[in-house]
């Protein structure tokens, strides 16, 4: 895959409309990728699972999981004027709304604007203060009317975040957390296509990871693997003080925490050297804030990682990340998948 | 008459025109108009200075005024690590500039207003940052690349695209005043009994300098000046507050901060809107201003209205305005020229 098919791909997922608990659009969208490396299934819980290499007794069993839904609002009341309250459904960055354009997965897509009071209606002190989502509109454009006819409570709304290339040739699109980490792992198969494998080989793009990771825990049940590789996004906001340290095109992070397996973090740091993949170590105190949280503690437990790629401005619509990063992900996990269907 | 002033208000809002950057949006104007006016000229500070002929001569010169130039973002500086400190050209709320696209440079390239993820941010989840806290980001690798395609001075504009949606709404950038722009254009492609003058200015949004010059050259008459105004017509706003609506047609001011409008010729406008059957409504509110502040006290004085287009999340990436309005208005300020050219 060329890079320039690999940001197609990216900008492809991360286009789709995935809201958590209403994933199906960017499912599909992955399934399409997917289904060229093995058997497709869903579940209960809309998670896209993919069955690439099959189960054998007495073997490793790897999982490889990227969640799928991103954050976006939920409508919550359709007012006079086509106006439509909404909530947060799980983490917009709300100082980003004011003058946002978005989409609404009514009936129909709908397009509309974050309403946001004018300058001569807000004193000193609002102005330092993001609009809370109480206050906040999605104007439609359309009748009351028709907006009952179109608009469902609940329906989802994605910001619109349209995919842009930089002069220097780094991506920008809205959920690029978590869609980059979805290419990666679809980049990543496509480097063991011809690779015959001596262990099992699932995939799953899990759902309801921003509401809690709900997806993770039901489909790792489900697939009840040895191993998983969770790929997840990292923040890059170094140049802001913000106390991180991780960047963009500087390779994918390594993690290191409790609940991960630390011979499977030292494997990947081991591997990353010897593939000359650039990598940074993140070192995390508890949990992880990823579906491995989740994922490790299923059934009798699973040796779990993760690997992430640090991307700018998460769950904003502008988010940024490397494609260099995505790619030396990629590579990093298929070394790893390699290593360990080498293993006796 | 709506197809035209559609399409040309997508090419003129889709083009890069901060206050003092004008030169692709007048080239634009310039080649729409040029087939339909009898002479034209660009004045030192770049304002199109265009007149059209009519079937008589008029009894007042007649000069119809809108600005070419949007808010904007000038880059002050590059950091080390590339990305760029800005500040605004003309006013825009603070609150509309995290998370939101630009182009920037002569190069027009693709960039972010950026800062530190929430996730970062702790304490203060629901702060608006300072401006002076924000960075354009451009995915350079550091100060030397991002060098390549930006440098101080230069200028940044929203990335946003023309989109229609709703009931016949439009979402653009710039709306304020490329709106304004395209209905003198269309205006202009019309014949007419008197004829009349066009200024498109410069630099209305920083203070109204191009309008100075621009009028002391037509020396008008009578002057209107085609703009859009801020509408908040939403949930929650108090009918007093509203200052117009989308869809009850121009606005026509009796006073903002920089005018106070002569009782006749608003009465005039609400009159042959009337006369028309055209929708229009008063400006509800004494806020913002126009460059009718420019040209009211011209030389010896210009009799001067303000007839304004009620839009939406105006100067934000997002403004909105009603195409019924922009209909209306093209009627209503065309009849009225008419008629000041004839009084």
């Amino acid at each position: 895959m060329s890079k320039e098919a690999l940001k197609e791909l990216i900008f492809r997922l991360a286009q789709a409309a995935g809201v958590s608990g209403d994933e199906a659009e960017a499912v599909e969208a992955a399934r399409a990728e997917l289904a060229q490396y093995g058997k497709t299934r869903t579940d209960a819980l809309g998670n896209l699972i993919g069955e690439i290499a099959p189960f054998k007794e007495g073997r490793p069993h790897i999982l490889l999981d990227a969640h799928i839904d991103e954050v976006g609002l939920i409508v919550t009341g359709i007012c006079d004027g086509g106006f439509l309250r909404v909530d947060n459904a799980a983490g917009v960055d709300t100082r980003i709304l004011s003058t946002a354009d978005v989409t609404v997965h009514a009936k129909e897509k709908l397009f509309g604007v974050i309403s946001a009071k004018p300058p001569h209606l807000s004193d000193a002190k609002e102005y330092k203060k993001a609009v809370k989502l109480t206050d906040t509109y999605v104007d439609t454009g359309l009748s009351r009317e028709e907006c009952e006819r179109l608009v469902t409570l609940g329906d989802r709304i994605t910001l619109n975040g349209v995919p842009r290339e930089t002069a220097s040739g780094r991506i920008i699109s809205k959920a690029l957390d978590n869609r980059i980490c979805c290419a990666a792992i679809l980049r990543c198969l496509e480097l063991l296509q011809d690779k015959a494998l001596d262990c099992g080989l699932t995939v799953l793009f899990s759902t309801r990871e921003e509401s809690g990771g709900q997806g993770a825990r039901a489909a790792a049940f489900g697939v009840d693997p040895t191993h998983a590789i969770v790929v997840d996004t990292t923040l890059a906001d170094g140049v802001y003080e913000s106390g991180c340290h991780y960047e963009i095109g500087k390779g994918p992070t390594i993690g290191y925490a409790p609940i991960l397996d630390r011979r499977m973090s030292q494997e990947l740091m081991a591997l990353a050297e010897e593939n000359n993949i650039p990598y940074a170590i993140e070192a995390m105190g508890r949990g992880t804030g990823t579906n491995a949280d989740d994922i490790v503690t299923t059934r009798e437990g699973v040796i779990t990682g993760v690997i992430s790629i640090p991307e700018r401005y998460a769950h904003m619509p502008i988010e940024m990340a490397d494609l260099g990063d995505v790619e030396n992900a990629a590579r990093l996990m298929a070394a790893y998948v390699e290593k360990i269907a080498s293993r006796t | 008459m709506l197809n035209s002033l559609t399409k040309n208000i997508r090419t003129l809002t889709e083009l890069d025109g901060a206050s003092g950057d004008e030169g692709r949006v007048r080239e634009a104007i310039l080649e729409m108009v040029k087939g339909h006016v009898s002479g034209w000229h660009v004045d030192a500070l770049g304002n199109l200075i265009v007149e059209k002929k009519g079937q008589v001569p008029a009894k007042n010169t007649v000069m119809l005024a809108a600005h070419m130039d949007e808010v904007g973002f000038m880059i002050t500086h590059i950091e080390d690590h590339g990305m760029a400190r800005f500040v605004t050209v003309g006013g825009i709320d603070p609150r509309a500039l995290l998370g939101k696209r630009v182009r920037a440079g002569e190069n027009q390239v693709p960039g972010v207003i950026g800062y530190k993820a929430i996730h970062l941010s702790k304490d203060k989840r629901d702060e608006i940052p300072e401006i002076t806290d924000l960075m354009i980001d451009i995915g350079a690798e550091d100060k030397e690349d991002a060098e390549k395609v930006i440098v101080p001075g230069d200028f940044a504009v929203f990335d946003s695209d023309y989109v229609e949606f709703g009931d016949g709404l439009i979402k653009a950038k710039g709306l304020d005043d490329r709106a304004g722009c395209a209905v003198l254009v269309e205006i202009l492609k019309q014949e007419w009994e008197y004829g009349l003058c066009c200024a498109f200015n410069v630099q209305e949004e920083v203070g109204c300098r191009g309008a100075r010059t621009s009028a002391f050259a037509v020396a008008p008459d009578y002057a209107l000046v085609v703009e859009s105004t801020t509408a908040a017509d939403f949930p929650g706003i108090d009918e007093s507050q509203q200052v117009c609506n989308l869809g009850r047609g121009p606005a026509i001011s009796f006073m903002d901060r920089g005018t106070i409008y002569p009782k006749d010729l608003v009465a005039l406008a609400f009159d042959t809107a009337r006369e028309r059957g055209i929708a229009a409504q008063p400006k509800r509110a004494v806020a913002g201003g126009t460059d009718a502040s420019a040209i009211h006290p011209s030389r010896a004085g210009v009799k001067t209205l303000t007839i304004s287009m009620p839009c939406r999340y105006i100067h934000s990436q997002a403004s909105v305005l009603k195409k019924a309005d922009i209909e209306a208005a093209c009627k209503l300020v065309g009849a009225l020229a008419q008629k000041l050219a004839a009084l």
